[in-house]
């Protein structure tokens, strides 16, 4: 999943200051999970922006909504009919979306309150760990599911770089060594020789330098 | 002056499980308070979100008391450990905007505990108070 951040306070309430009606948006999906943008992160910052408000002497209206999805139009339409009462929108939604509101109402001000940080899993709760680039060109297979350009600090392909100390990388000691975790991965499922291969880098065209991906497929466009 | 001569508005969250009768305990607590005290029982204090607490205090309350059972006494074994990690996280909610984080207080009751809430809270009431009136107050 996405995981991000609550952006700092201070950084919110200088974003919101020039507005008096805002609705506070969350998404019930990945920021959810990760404890960022969900309903109750959406009901907490709302309660606190409108106590800070109220502290101030400051005249704010500030209202909440979930929509499952903030990434997918037909969530996002559960704001055409209200949008348009509010000063500017306070998405808690990742970057996705907070765009992607933005192209349905390219008219309101909608203001992000999450600094999106990685993809990644949920370790434990309340501890996310980043373990996807997203580089378009997906090796997993090769690497016993351990992803060299993600959990290797140094993205190698072809083996440790040998500065590991029991078990944890040099460049993070928080951190496993990934080669370590690779090896260890395939001889348990008996594809060990499958470091005898050499890999090529990987073509990170597939991940930039051409502007902003995109997928098209017919079959789903009903 | 202690918290009742100070007027203060408190709000108790309360594990259920620290008075069986919690009920008709409080009844007399409410009857001579009225609004400045708000009683909010839990199955468990686990049950508690930095939500509750920041709504408590947007709707002026003073002082927000989370009364849990004794570490390692909590029938559902960590709810009250839960309970102490958001309580703290809220304490740094609200201190972002500028409340003291004493308005929100965790009270561990002493292991068999045998006291009634209203003995337990009459005891709050007659600590000195360490907050001010609260300035969301309406």
């Amino acid at each position: 999943m996405i995981t991000a951040e609550r952006k700092p306070l201070p950084e919110i309430k200088e974003m919101i200051q020039p507005f008096r009606k805002i609705l506070v948006v969350g998404c019930g999906s990945c920021v959810a999970e990760c404890a960022s943008g969900g309903e109750k992160e959406v009901g907490v910052l709302s309660s606190a922006l409108r106590m800070d408000a109220k502290m101030a002497g400051q005249e704010k209206e500030i209202e909440e909504l979930t929509l499952d999805r903030q990434c997918v139009y037909q969530f996002i339409d559960q704001l055409t009919n209200r949008i348009d009462q509010y000063d500017a929108i306070l998405s808690l939604g990742c970057g996705a979306g907070v765009q992607a509101v933005a192209e349905v109402f390219p008219e309101s001000v909608i203001l992000p309150a999450l600094n999106t940080t990685f993809i990644g899993e949920t370790k434990e709760a309340g501890f996310w760990v980043e373990n996807c680039r997203a580089c378009g060109d997906c090796k997993l297979a090769f690497f016993a599911a351990v992803c060299p350009v993600t959990r290797c600090a140094k993205g190698l392909f072809n083996g440790p770089c040998g500065g590991s100390k029991e078990g944890k990388c040099e460049v993070d000691q928080e951190s496993p060594c990934a080669w370590q975790l690779i090896v260890e991965r395939l001889d348990k499922s008996g594809r060990i020789d499958q470091l005898n291969e050499v890999y090529p880098p990987a073509d990170w065209s597939r991940q930039q330098g051409k502007g902003p991906r995109k997928i098209h497929r017919e079959d789903q466009n009903i | 002056m202690d918290q009742k001569s100070a007027g203060l508005k408190l709000s108790i969250f309360f594990c259920q499980q620290i008075d069986a009768n919690q009920d008709a305990h409080r009844r007399a607590l409410e009857k001579e308070l009225g609004s400045k005290i708000s009683f909010f029982p839990l199955p468990c204090s686990g049950r508690i979100e930095p939500l509750h607490l920041l709504r408590s205090l947007e709707g002026g309350t003073d002082k927000v008391y989370l009364l849990a059972c004794a570490e390692g006494s909590c029938r559902y074994q960590e709810g009250n450990i839960r309970a102490r990690k958001r309580l703290s996280y809220a304490q740094t909610l609200i201190e972002e905007i500028g409340l003291e984080a004493r308005r929100l207080e965790l009270i561990n009751m002493v292991s068999g505990n045998s006291k009634t809430i209203e003995e337990i809270v009459r005891e709050l009431l007659a600590r000195e108070a360490d907050v001010e009136p609260s300035p969301l107050r309406t």
